[in-house]
């Protein structure tokens, strides 16, 4: 026995390991919103470091896009440059309070129209795939965020949380390709299923006779328990008929930029 | 334990990368897969069972980051890393080119494990043409990556030492981690 595991160590090793991923992988594929022990402790352990950089980052960002990018524009105006630099940066430090300052009360505004509990958050990191879209904010266990709770921001739907650390949680985006939110076009009341395909939404099961046109508005419909009803998810961008079939394919365009999410807000059970 | 500690600090200095500067800079689909060059390193440079060891450790960092199921990186990382490792007898590993080579063929074949997984056990919707929309600009980014991250390693080789079976790196022998 002890020959024959020495003999085929390798063989086995592989089979094991297969074994042990295939084991791992099919267990969680059925608890999606369930953080295991390693995702929690490796969130914990980065969130700081992530928070770090993602504020060095903001300052990289900006140096890049407000003086590196402008090398042209900086050669013909180098000697008036030279005297407003110091009033530039003070300017871009103002300005920057004051978008931020826009942003707060955008969000205030939101907070006093819902019910619930708020949380806001601050987006500090974002999928490390180019499939996937899911973002890491820096609240988790200890402010009270729970696996499932709907993430929004003034503009509409963000996503809902899925993974929860003690300082930091990851949300699904609605634009993952996983995710799905019950919704209805505003004008219409046509309800249907809100996909995500990475970049865009797409409206399944609208029925094909309903007069969805371009530039309606897409809510949440409140069916399914995550999302409350109402809140914004996109805009139709295209309908298409085909002369057959039960259901129109209809595409929409996200309200919300998620390229240049900053603050987000948590809606948090209201029993928590 | 060095040789434990050094590629996992690697990796977690890459995976902080991806998730947060390169964000700020490259869409999603420009943002090379740093992880996947290290796994191909690793199996290429590294002892079977260090390596294996790594990479399914790599693989379960990256899960923590990636998607919603923890463990679908993990199995696809190793799969990767065993099919490099099936071949890696029979080539010269020490060839920058055909580091190059690899590092698109683990691109194409990680992007093929994900669509299978995807699709056959999650229901992710359309992740398929998400991920074959992005292959082009992955292979690219993930190339250039490669070449740039090979260009260090070769500036700072005396700092590393002249160990046996490096990958990538030209004059020493090939026994694979020896």
């Amino acid at each position: 026995m002890r020959d024959f595991l020495k003999r085929h160590q390798i063989p086995l090793l592989i089979i094991l390991l297969v074994l042990v991923v295939g084991l791992v992988y099919s267990v969680n594929l059925r608890k999606k919103t369930t953080t295991t022990l390693f995702e929690r402790a490796v969130l914990t352990l980065t969130e700081p470091l992530q928070g770090q950089i993602d504020r060095s980052g903001a300052g990289i960002n900006g140096l890049w896009s407000n003086y590196l990018w402008l090398v042209d524009t900086r050669k013909q105006n180098l000697v008036t440059m030279r005297s407003n630099r110091e009033l530039r940066a003070q300017l871009l430090a103002v300005k920057e309070v004051a978008l931020e300052n826009q942003r707060l009360k955008k969000l205030l505004d939101f907070v006093e129209a819902d019910p619930r509990k708020v949380l806001p958050a601050l987006v500090v990191a974002e999928d490390a795939s180019s499939w996937a879209r899911t973002i890491i904010i820096d609240k988790g266990l200890r402010h009270g965020v729970r696996e499932g709770e709907p993430v929004v921001v003034a503009e509409g739907v963000v996503g809902r949380v899925i993974k929860v650390a003690a300082n930091s949680s990851r949300v699904l985006l609605v634009t993952d390709a996983s995710s799905s939110i019950a919704g209805l076009v505003q004008r219409t009341r046509t309800r249907g299923v809100v996909r995500g395909n990475g970049r865009e939404l797409t409206l399944e099961f609208a029925l094909r006779n309903d007069p969805v046109e371009e530039d309606d508005l897409v809510m949440t419909s409140g069916m399914g328990g995550v999302f409350p009803k109402g809140l914004v998810v996109g805009r139709v961008a295209a309908v298409e008929r085909n002369e057959f079939g039960l259901f129109q394919q209809i595409v929409l365009a996200p309200v919300v930029d998620f390229s240049r999410l900053e603050e987000v807000l948590v809606l948090m059970d209201s029993a928590e | 334990m060095r040789g434990l500690f050094f590629p996992l600090l690697c990796g977690l200095i890459f995976v902080l990368l991806q998730t947060t500067i390169l964000p700020r800079f490259l869409p999603a689909e420009m943002r090379p897969n740093l992880l996947l060059i290290l796994v191909i390193y690793l199996g290429l440079s590294e002892s079977f069972l260090r390596a294996a060891f790594l990479t399914l450790l790599l693989g379960a960092l990256q899960d923590v980051f990636c998607g919603s199921t923890f463990g679908l990186y993990a199995a696809v990382q190793l799969a990767v890393f065993l099919l490099i490792r099936l071949f890696s007898d029979r080539l010269n590993v020490e060839s920058r080119r055909l580091l190059l080579g690899l590092i698109a063929a683990g691109t194409i074949l990680q992007t093929v494990l994900l669509g299978f997984l995807l699709t056959t056990f999650a229901e992710a919707g359309p992740v398929l043409w998400i991920l074959l929309s992005a292959l082009p600009a992955q292979i690219l980014f993930n190339l250039l990556t490669g070449w740039l991250l090979l260009f260090f390693l070769l500036r700072f080789q005396p700092l590393l030492g002249n160990r046996q079976g490096m990958a990538g790196l030209p004059y020493q022998s090939k026994h694979h981690g020896a």
